[in-house]
C-alpha cells in the first residue's frame, strides 16, 4: 500500500494566484489612478491648495462658497443641464432609430455598423472637435451650404452665444455609435415568436414596435439612459477645443468640468476645484439614484 | 510546482528591469541631462531646438530635452509638474506669473551668479530689475517687448487708404478703418479688430488717462465709469463699421492662428511686438506696426516690459548648468543669433549691435519699432495680484456681452470692476 504524501493539495490562494497576477495591473490602476486620488482629492477639498505650497485646512470653506457666492458654478452647471436633457434624449432616439433600421436585416451590416460606431470611437477625441469648429465656423460648410441652398447668410455658429451650445449638442447626438450598438444587441434579444404572433394578429407596425420592441427593450433602454447621462454630466473635450479652454462666448460652453479646470489648472485654486468634483459626483449619484428609483416604474424585465 | 518556477521567474523578471532602469539612471547622470519647457509658435520652437543643438554641439556632455506648448496649456503643465516635485530645469517664464512662482519657492534666486557664469550687467539696471522679485533676481529678460498695432499695410493700400502710423488718436483710427470696411475690397473684411476684450490694450489706454489696472499694492487702479467708456469707445467704432462684429470676434481665441489679422477679417489688430515675427509669418501679405494711438495731451501708455524672461527651478539638480545655459542664450552671440528677436529685442545693447546687421527686414521692423517706441513709454506697471489672471478672461468675457448686446456699456463697466476686485481680494 503506497501513501501520496509528497502531495500536498494547493491552497485556495495559490491555485488563484496565476488569476490574481493577472488581475495585478487592474488592482494598480484601480488603487493607484483612481481610489488613491480620489482619497486624495477629497482631503484636498478642505483645503486652499494652490499646487505650489503645502496645503493648508480651511473647513468647509470651499463648499460653502460653492453653495453661497458662486455665481460661475451656477451658470456653469445650468450650461451641463442644459446640455445633458438636451443631448442625451436625442442622442438615445437616433441611437434606437439607426438600430430598428439596421436590424431589419439588410446586407452589408457590419459593414455599417462600423460606419456608424466609428464617430463614437473618435469621440472624445481633439480632432473631431477641431472638425466641429470648422464645420460651424463662420465660413464653414454649414454655412456655405445655407448659402447655396436657401441664400442664408448664417451667423458664425460657434462663436455666438445663442447658438454654440446647440452645436455641441448636436456633436454629442452625432456620436451615437455605443448607445445604438447595444440597443441593436438589445433587438436580437427580443424572441420572433412574439413578432409572428403579432403579425398573424394583424397588428399594424407601429402597435408592435410600442407593444412589443419598445417594452422589451426597457432595460436597455435604462441602461443607455444612465451611462450616457453619466457620460453627459463629465463631457469636457469638445467645450474645450471649440472655446480654446474659455467656455466662451460669454461663458455659453462654460461646462461645469471646463469651470473646474479653469479653477484647478488656470487659476491655481486645486482645493477649490477638488470640492467642485465632489460636488458633481454627487450631483450625479443624485441623478443615477432617480433613475433607479424610477425604473421600476418603467422597466420591464423578462417575467 | 509550476507555480514556484513562475514565481522565480517574475522574480528574476523584476531584478533585470531593476537592473536596466539602474542601467538608464546612471547612464542619465554621466552627462547633464536637463529638461526645457517653453510655450509659444512654431516659429520660437525650431529657433530654441536650434540653439539647444548649437549647445550641445559645444558642451557634449550637457544634453538638454525641450518641450513647447501653447499658452493655455503651458502653465497646466508647469503647474503640475511643479506640484509634483517634477519641474523642467529651465522655465521660460512670464512678467505675469515670476511673482507666483518665485514668492512660492519654485523659482532658483540667481543673484549669487550675478557677475560670474551669468553675465548681464550691460543689461541695464531697468532690464535686470525687470525680473527681480523682492530684490533677487528670479529669471532673465529673453528680450524687450511692448504691445503694438499691426498693420496689414496691403489690405489698407487695396482699399485706398492711408494706412495707420505712430500717434494717430483713437478717433482718427476709427474713422479709418471705417473707410477700410466701407470700401468692401474683400468679403468679411473689417477695419480694425475689436480689441475691447483685451487686456493690453485696455491697460494702455487705462494708462493714457493716469489710470493703470493695478496698484503697487494690488487693488484696481482703475473705476467702473473708466470700463464704460472703454465699452462706450468700441461700441462706437462697432457702429461706425469700423470694428469686427461681435460674432467674428469671438472667433479670435486670443492666439496668434485666430488673430483677426491673421485669420483674414480684420486689416489692423493688437499684439506684442515680439509676436510680429510670427505674424508675418503666418500671413502673405505684407505688414507693419504702429503704436497704440493716443489723444492729444494723454499720458505714455504703452511700456517696455520683459517679453518672457528665463528662470531656472529651485529644485534642479544641475542649477548651475542651468544658469550657463540661460547665460549662453542671452549673452553668447552664436545663442542669441539663433534666437534672433522672435522672443523680443535683446537687452544687451552688446548683443543688440551685434544682431541688427544679420537682421531680416521682418526683425529689423521690430527693433526699430522699439527704437522709435522707446522716448514715449512709460514705467513698467507693478506686478499683477494674485487672481488677475482670471481678470484677462473676465475682460473678454463681458466686453463680448456689451458687443453681443446682452447688457448696457454701463452695467458692463459696474460688472466688469466689481468682479475683477472680487477676483483679486480672492487670489
Amino acid at each position: 500500500m503506497r501513501v501520496e504524501t509528497s502531495y500536498k493539495a494547493p491552497s485556495a490562494f495559490a491555485r488563484n494566484a496565476p488569476g490574481y497576477l493577472f488581475l495585478l495591473p487592474w488592482f494598480i490602476g484601480f488603487f493607484g489612478l483612481t481610489l488613491g486620488p480620489a482619497i486624495a482629492s477629497l482631503y484636498l477639498s478642505f483645503t486652499d491648495y494652490n499646487l505650489l505650497q503645502a496645503p493648508n485646512m480651511v473647513g468647509l470653506d470651499n463648499y460653502v462658497r460653492i453653495a453661497t457666492a458662486d455665481d460661475k458654478f451656477l451658470s456653469s452647471m445650468k450650461v451641463t443641464l442644459f446640455y445633458v436633457v438636451c443631448s442625451v434624449p436625442l442622442k438615445l432616439a437616433f441611437a434606437l432609430l439607426v438600430a430598428l433600421l439596421l436590424n431589419r436585416g439588410i446586407r452589408g451590416l457590419p459593414v455599417y455598423r462600423a460606419i456608424f460606431y466609428l464617430p463614437s470611437l473618435l469621440g472624445s477625441s481633439v480632432a473631431i472637435a477641431v472638425l466641429w469648429r470648422q464645420i460651424f465656423d463662420a465660413d464653414g460648410i454649414v454655412n456655405t451650404l445655407l448659402w447655396y441652398a436657401f441664400g442664408i447668410n448664417g451667423p458664425s455658429w460657434i462663436s455666438n452665444p445663442d447658438y454654440s451650445l446647440y452645436t455641441l449638442v448636436i456633436l454629442a447626438i452625432w456620436q451615437f455609435g455605443s448607445p445604438m450598438i447595444i440597443f441593436l444587441a438589445g433587438l436580437r434579444q427580443i424572441p420572433t415568436d412574439l413578432y409572428e404572433a403579432a403579425s398573424l394578429d394583424g397588428a399594424s407596425k407601429a402597435r408592435i414596435f410600442f407593444k412589443i420592441t419598445l417594452p422589451l427593450l426597457t432595460p436597455v433602454i435604462f441602461f443607455n439612459a444612465v451611462v450616457q447621462t453619466i457620460d453627459a454630466f463629465k463631457a469636457f473635450t469638445p467645450a474645450y477645443v471649440i472655446s480654446s479652454g474659455t467656455g466662451g462666448p460669454i461663458d455659453s460652453t462654460l461646462f461645469y468640468t471646463l469651470y473646474l479646470y479653469q479653477e484647478a489648472f488656470g487659476y491655481f485654486r486645486m482645493g477649490y476645484a477638488s470640492a467642485l468634483a465632489w460636488v458633481l459626483v454627487i450631483i450625479i449619484a443624485i441623478f443615477t439614484a432617480f433613475s433607479f428609483l424610477s425604473a421600476r416604474y418603467w422597466v420591464h424585465y423578462d417575467d | 510546482m509550476t507555480l514556484t518556477i513562475d514565481r522565480r521567474q517574475l522574480l528574476a523578471g523584476m531584478a533585470a528591469t531593476l537592473a536596466f532602469s539602474g542601467i538608464g539612471l546612471s547612464r542619465a547622470n554621466a552627462a547633464t541631462a536637463m529638461r526645457l519647457l517653453w510655450w509659444g509658435s512654431k516659429e520660437r520652437s525650431d529657433r530654441t531646438f536650434a540653439a539647444v543643438k548649437a549647445y550641445q554641439a559645444k558642451n557634449p556632455d550637457v544634453s538638454i530635452a525641450g518641450e513647447s506648448f501653447g499658452w493655455d496649456s503651458y502653465w497646466t503643465r508647469l503647474a503640475t509638474q511643479t506640484g509634483g516635485g517634477n519641474a523642467p530645469d529651465l522655465i521660460q517664464m512670464d512678467y505675469r506669473y515670476i511673482f507666483e512662482y518665485a514668492r512660492r519657492g519654485a523659482l532658483l534666486d540667481m543673484t549669487p551668479y550675478l557677475g560670474k557664469s551669468l553675465a548681464i550687467e550691460d543689461f541695464g539696471p531697468a532690464n535686470i530689475d525687470s525680473g527681480k522679485v523682492d530684490n533677487k533676481i528670479y529669471g532673465v529678460s529673453l528680450g524687450v517687448n511692448s504691445s503694438m498695432v499691426v498693420v496689414n499695410t496691403s489690405a489698407w493700400v487695396e482699399a485706398g487708404v492711408e494706412p495707420p502710423h505712430d500717434g494717430m488718436t483713437w478717433e482718427q483710427l476709427g474713422d479709418a478703418c471705417a473707410k477700410v470696411t466701407a470700401a468692401k475690397k474683400r468679403r468679411g473684411f473689417y477695419g480694425t479688430a475689436d480689441a475691447s476684450g483685451g487686456e493690453p490694450a485696455f491697460e494702455c489706454w487705462l494708462r493714457q488717462r493716469g489710470k493703470a489696472l493695478y496698484t503697487a499694492d494690488g487693488k484696481l487702479a482703475f473705476e467702473a465709469k473708466d470700463a464704460t467708456e472703454w465699452f462706450d469707445l468700441w461700441a462706437h467704432m462697432r457702429k461706425i463699421g469700423a470694428c469686427t462684429p461681435a460674432d467674428v470676434q469671438a472667433l479670435d481665441q486670443q492666439t496668434l492662428e485666430t488673430d483677426m489679422l491673421v485669420t483674414k477679417k480684420a486689416a489692423v489688430s493688437y499684439a506684442h511686438s515680439n509676436q510680429f515675427v510670427a505674424i508675418q509669418g503666418l500671413v502673405k501679405e505684407k505688414i507693419d506696426l504702429v503704436s497704440y494711438p493716443m489723444d492729444a495731451g494723454s499720458k505714455p501708455g504703452q511700456y517696455l516690459k520683459p517679453s518672457m524672461l528665463m528662470s531656472v527651478s529651485a529644485t534642479s539638480p544641475n542649477k548651475d548648468a542651468a544658469v550657463a545655459f540661460v547665460n549662453y542664450l542671452v549673452e553668447d552671440p552664436e545663442g542669441a543669433k539663433t534666437l534672433g528677436v522672435e522672443r523680443g529685442v535683446p537687452a544687451s545693447p552688446k548683443i543688440r549691435d551685434l544682431l541688427t546687421p544679420d537682421l531680416d527686414a521682418t526683425s529689423k521692423q521690430v527693433v526699430d519699432y522699439i527704437g522709435r517706441l522707446t522716448p514715449h513709454v512709460g514705467p513698467l506697471p507693478p506686478s499683477p495680484p494674485n487672481g488677475a489672471g482670471e481678470n484677462a478672461f473676465l475682460l473678454k468675457k463681458i466686453a463680448e456681452e456689451a458687443a453681443f448686446g446682452k447688457t448696457s456699456t454701463k452695467d458692463a463697466g459696474a460688472k466688469f470692476t466689481e468682479q475683477a476686485a472680487a477676483n483679486i481680494t480672492r487670489g
